[in-house]
């Protein structure tokens, strides 16, 4: 990212105080969202998120596997967010390294739920095919193409895309004579069951700039920031993960405030990506 | 340079695809009668080598036929042949207007970053001393030259030449020159930026000051009034919030004080979606075009957010045909 002068720093933080950003938008609008699924034709779900100058891909790829032994009744999911050189000239080779790791802890957290697996936005049951023998491994990768900030709020938004997108093979299990044999499995070509993502979570991050918040920073804009907090909130505007990033301390009461904001802006957001999923899912189809 | 993506609805496409097309066909219909041709890379430009043709840019003889190297525009002067690329890199000529980022302090020199192959150098010589005396650099002043620039500052310089290596010198002597505050700073592909008499523009009904830098960067921000005392009184100023402040970041309080009025700033913001969306949409950035692109905003009651969306994307395409195909009707 290039630096910035302390005269645009000024105007930067002049107009979030005034509530008019330096693209004519308010303090807690978002950035034009254009959606695009399907675009891996390869993996079982997909999708590409623009918000503004930031591009993220998300694909989704399904394979059958083990559980694990301690929840023989849930699937395995996992999350990886890689930076590609081509967002910023500092992740070439490992540099992306500590970004990617941070986005996908707290992408995990946010979507995944506690240890137990309990409180997950993607519900692990549906993905059992035979308890404590089978069941689907989803693999999320996510890659940020370009960065203009906001980067956590748009991979949730490509996640929560593609797995609307996601169709997982049905299968047909074949038991075997014994209890201890390992079933067969047929997995179908042809039929797809689609996935639930009704209480798949939106992560919804708002950054402190002198004494404001802003919702959907730009890069230039997080240069200024003092801190910023990521809540991911369902559809019930209840929250399932935050996570808070940046050095500066916070009171406890602007904490609840920004999760608050957060939870307000919420609402718009998930009418918001609806409706480009529908529009996506109808442009794909036609 | 980051591209606006904007999500099309099926209307909006079918007119902007219509527009497009009709620009399309204006421009080819008004530049057959020119002598100029388009060629492609490894076209063969039709010359008659025994005249004594001089072969220049992005030619080259090939099997006794002379042969583009680039695509472009084929453009004869006298006895030189030669292309001229239209989607070039910035080619930066002496005595353009240029905005640019400081990205080093070096000995007796700034280097500046403008969207060139090379990093840009002005000299401390090529530039007003504080004091405004005309005076030897000497030392100290080499010292103090981060009271003037610091690394990241945006400066509005003019070209004064190249040096030997082929990097720019630019010269800052002029009292419009010099550092940009209290404002943005915008990027824009430099061949929408055509040479013009004037490249500062002072907005006088919306209170703003407007630099199209020929190297594709501009400047949009508060109106700053130029005169012959600034550096002086900028200095005594200097002087006193170091003494009072000390060093310490300005409280909040005091920092609201000075910022840009809302007014203003939202002119300044419109000015700023005006450029963004016809760079987007690859028009040339003139003035006129610009403040057109203002005025239909304003007269279609369109939010600022709203002028990056769909609508007044597509809308701006189309006034841009009714204008051309006004004018080219004047012409005719």
């Amino acid at each position: 990212m290039v630096g910035l002068s302390s005269g645009e720093k000024h105007f930067i933080r002049g107009g979030i105080a005034q509530d008019l950003r330096s693209d004519g938008r308010q303090r807690l609008d978002y950035r034009p969202i254009s959606v695009e699924v399907g675009i891996i034709p390869q993996a079982n779900g997909s999708a590409r998120v623009r918000l503004g100058a930031t591009d993220v891909i998300a694909s989704i790829k399904a394979e059958l596997g083990k559980p694990n032994a301690l929840q023989p009744d849930k699937g395995k999911v996992s999350i990886f967010v890689d930076c590609s050189p081509t967002a910023a000239p500092k992740f070439e080779g490992r540099g992306g390294e500590e970004l990617s790791s941070e986005l996908s802890v707290a992408l995990q957290r946010c979507l995944l739920g506690g240890k137990s697996g309990a409180g997950a936005g993607i519900d692990l049951s549906s993905l059992t095919i035979v308890e404590g023998k089978i069941c689907w491994d989803l693999y999320i990768d996510a890659l940020v193409v370009s960065s203009d900030g906001n980067l956590l709020d748009a991979l949730a938004t490509a996640i929560k895309v593609a797995l609307s997108n996601t169709g997982i093979p049905k299968v047909t299990v074949d038991l075997g004579t014994s209890p201890d044999d390992q079933p067969e499995v047929d997995v179908s070509e042809e039929e797809f069951l689609q996935f639930d993502t009704s209480a798949v979570p939106v992560i919804v991050t708002v950054t402190k700039v002198g004494r404001h918040y802003v919702v959907d920073a730009t890069s230039e804009e997080e240069s200024q920031m003092s801190s910023a907090v990521s809540a991911s909130v369902n559809r019930h505007g209840q929250i399932c993960g935050m996570t808070k990033r940046g050095g500066a301390g916070l009171d406890s009461s602007v904490i609840l405030d920004m999760i608050s904001v957060a939870k307000h802006v919420s609402e718009h957001l998930f009418s918001v990506i609806d409706s480009e999923i529908a529009a996506a899912e109808a442009a794909a189809n036609s | 340079m980051r591209d606006l993506q904007v999500t099309l609805n099926q209307t909006q496409r079918v007119r902007l695809q219509s527009a497009i097309r009709t620009l399309q066909e204006l421009s080819s219909t008004s530049s057959s009668s020119a002598v100029a041709a388009t060629v492609a890379v490894a076209d063969v430009i039709p010359v008659n080598l025994e005249d004594g043709i001089l072969k220049g840019h992005g030619t080259s003889e090939v099997d006794g036929q002379l042969m583009a190297t680039l695509c472009g525009v084929v453009e004869r002067v006298n006895k030189l042949v030669y292309v001229r690329a239209l989607r070039a890199r910035y080619k930066p000529e002496i005595g353009d207007i240029i905005v640019g980022r400081v990205i080093e302090v070096a000995p007796k020199r700034w280097r500046l970053e403008i969207n060139f192959t090379q990093d840009a150098v002005l000299m401390l010589s090529s530039m007003n001393l504080p004091d405004g005396i005309q005076r030897r650099r000497t030392a100290v002043d080499e010292l103090n030259m981060r009271s003037i620039f610091e690394e990241d500052d945006v400066i509005c310089a003019e070209v004064r030449g190249f040096q030997h290596d082929g990097s720019l010198q630019l010269q800052a002597r002029s009292q419009k020159y010099g550092k940009l505050e209290r404002g943005q700073l915008l990027t824009a592909p430099p061949y929408l930026v055509k040479r013009r008499k004037q490249h500062f523009h002072h907005l006088e009904d919306y209170g703003v000051d407007l630099i199209i830098g020929c190297n594709g960067f501009m400047w949009v921000g508060e109106h700053i009034e130029t005169g012959e005392n600034d550096m002086l009184e900028d200095q005594e100023n200097q002087l006193e919030k170091d003494g009072n402040s000390n060093a310490k970041p300005m409280g909040s309080q005091d920092e609201e004080k000075t910022f840009t009025p809302l007014e203003t700033r939202r002119h300044i913001c419109r000015i700023a979606n005006a450029v963004r969306l016809l760079s987007a949409l690859g028009f040339t950035l003139s003035l006129e075009a610009i403040i057109d692109t203002v005025k239909l905003s304003f007269s279609s009651n369109i939010s600022i957010k709203d002028m990056l969306a769909a609508e007044f994307y597509v809308q701006t395409a189309e006034r841009e045909v009714q204008r051309r195909v006004s004018s080219s009707k004047k012409k005719a």
